[in-house]
């Protein structure tokens, strides 16, 4: 599939700190790609860099082809972007402030009705287009930003929180828009709602301290914790002795406690037949048993340690 | 770019009409009556023995064209770039950095030229006075090296100060400058010879100085204006520069 995005070596200092360090990948045409970590990775600064909000210290960005250093007002018209921080201007209406941004397109008036009638409707904003944006709360103000995002039509569409300050209904409409421009258009977001995540991508980037550290679908990512469990076994009494004999548990991974909560990871389920075992002489009150998701993966690498 | 922006001031227009036409009439009428009024009372005549009246009528719209650049600059350089980040989302059009400084500058400029027309015709209300038509064109054409000028420096000043004190004190310092330090109201031979020869080289005076000699002596001092072009222009570059470098891009 061709690229939409490339990176090639890209790095970005601020003061000594390494916020990006020689990253190289590539994003394909018309996919979602959502970007996870924990804060202060270089999350953000990577979607400011695609933006072309700032410039890398080293390294080249391409859009469509388009070195952006070179040819920026050509690659600005390819992205829409979406900050995190609210910046549409307080005194003007939601609809004065999108149809701003149109004119610093130069888009015809008939296109940005089209698009705005088309887009607004979608997340339900209609209603609030002639209310001052500094008079609506936040999550309107994000959906206001990200129609103004769209409005000249962009190849490329950069997201910082898509569903920032949203209500469940808000969430459900920008997800459903988003889904339907996948495909037609890039879109590159970073978010902290696993959740929504792990619902809406077809590629995760992990970032830790500057880098890369896992790229794929979450299925390729969850490939070799495929067997593992998570449990949680609640006790009536959860004793230091008992504890430390299910410790000693081999087929267990991971083992912790809160209060009379003993919690663990295990390759495959009839580990938690190892613990009954050993622990059929007390009485337990819970249990929980899941598959590891994203939260799992991300915990355990960010922690530095994996599973094992 | 210019029409995006146009469209923007005719939408903040609208939605703030009362509080803006407040300003557009309240500021020639207190410049007149605050100002200008006592003034005539102390200097009777100027030092060519013009009537005061008359003579201060072009600097008072030089007075007023610099008080009304200034909340419009401010408002796109310092509120929007410090409190809202409006700024750094025009950065992001496809326009470049100098061309996003010259096209505030004009809008800028037009806004003013709006108001100008408004206390001019208020002040021919209240003074009796009359101007041939090539004194007007060539007031006109100093007035907007003027706008030009002072809007570059506020510019300069809104991109470089990120503090809000800071940026009031700033704006005190250059009004008095612009009230009592350009020639606008007192003519700089009422100063001392040598802080008179410094003020004379104030980038803020010389379009008014140009239009005096023009209207005194029908001579267009040709030198001075290429000279006020030419910073214009690369001062319109050194402020992309600028803005280049707060925006971190």
């Amino acid at each position: 599939m061709e690229a939409s995005i490339t990176l090639k070596k890209v790095g970005k200092l601020i003061g000594d700190k390494t916020i990006l360090a020689g990253l190289s990948f590539g994003i394909e045409r018309g996919s979602l790609v959502s970007v996870v970590g924990l804060n202060d990775s270089g999350k953000s600064i990577l979607l400011k860099l695609l933006a072309g909000f700032e410039n890398p210290n080293y390294g080249q960005v391409f859009i469509q082809g388009l070195d952006m250093s070179k040819r920026r007002n050509e690659t600005r018209k390819l992205i829409g972007y979406v900050s995190f921080e609210n910046d549409l201007d307080p005194w003007l209406t939601i609809r004065q402030n999108i149809n701003f941004n149109a004119s610093l397109f130069s888009i015809d008036k008939k296109k940005i009705k089209e698009r705005m009638q088309e887009y607004c409707s979608s997340l339900n904003l209609l209603s609030y287009l002639d209310q001052y944006s500094y008079k609506v709360s936040g999550g309107i103000q994000k959906k206001a930003m990200l129609v103004r995002a769209l409005i000249h039509d962009p190849e490329i569409l950069v997201i910082d929180e898509p569903t920032g300050y949203m209500d469940a209904e808000s969430i459900r409409l920008t997800w459903e828009l988003l889904k339907e421009l996948k495909g037609k258009k890039s879109i590159i977001y970073v978010s902290n709602s696993i959740g929504e995540i792990e619902q809406a991508h077809d590629r995760i980037l992990v970032f830790h301290e500057g880098r890369i550290i896992m790229d794929g679908h979450l299925d390729k990512l969850l490939e070799s914790t495929i067997e593992y469990h998570q449990f949680q076994i609640e006790f009536e009494s959860l004793t230091d002795d008992l504890y430390k004999s299910l410790k000693k548990i081999p087929t267990i991974v991971s083992p912790n406690r809160l209060d009379n909560i003993f919690h663990f990871y295990g390759r495959k389920r009839t580990v938690f037949f190892d613990v009954i075992k050993v622990a059929s002489q007390n009485i337990m009150i819970d249990l929980d048993v899941q598959k590891l998701g994203l939260r799992d993966l991300l915990d355990s690498e960010f922690a530095g340690r994996g599973l094992e | 770019m210019i029409s995006a922006l146009i469209y923007r001031r005719l939408c903040l227009w609208k939605n703030h009409m009362v509080p803006n036409l407040f300003f557009f009439i309240l500021v020639p009428i207190f410049v007149f009556l605050l100002i200008s009024l006592p003034l005539k009372n102390i200097i009777r005549f100027s030092l060519a023995g013009i009537p005061y009246d008359l003579w201060v009528f072009p600097g008072l719209i030089f007075i007023i064209s610099s008080f009304t650049l200034y909340p419009v600059i401010y408002r796109e350089f310092f509120e929007l770039r410090i409190n809202n980040k409006v700024l750094m989302n025009i950065s992001l059009s496809p326009y470049s950095k100098n061309k996003i400084i010259l096209s505030n500058l004009i809008v800028a400029c037009l806004e003013t030229s709006v108001m100008i027309l408004m206390s001019a015709m208020l002040y021919m209300f209240l003074i009796t006075a009359s101007f041939n038509i090539s004194s007007i064109i060539f007031f006109i054409f100093c007035f907007i090296l003027h706008c030009f000028l002072i809007g570059n420096l506020y510019i300069t000043f809104t991109l470089i100060i990120d503090n809000l004190l800071t940026i009031f004190y700033i704006f005190f310092i250059l009004m008095i400058i612009v009230l009592f330090g350009s020639g606008f109201l007192i003519e700089f031979s009422f100063f001392p010879p040598g802080f008179e020869s410094i003020l004379k080289w104030s980038p803020i005076s010389i379009p008014f100085q140009i239009y005096l000699k023009f209207s005194s002596t029908n001579i267009i001092d040709y030198l001075s204006i290429f000279s006020m072009i030419l910073l214009t222009y690369l001062w319109i570059i050194v402020n992309g520069q600028i803005l280049k470098i707060k925006l971190r891009q």
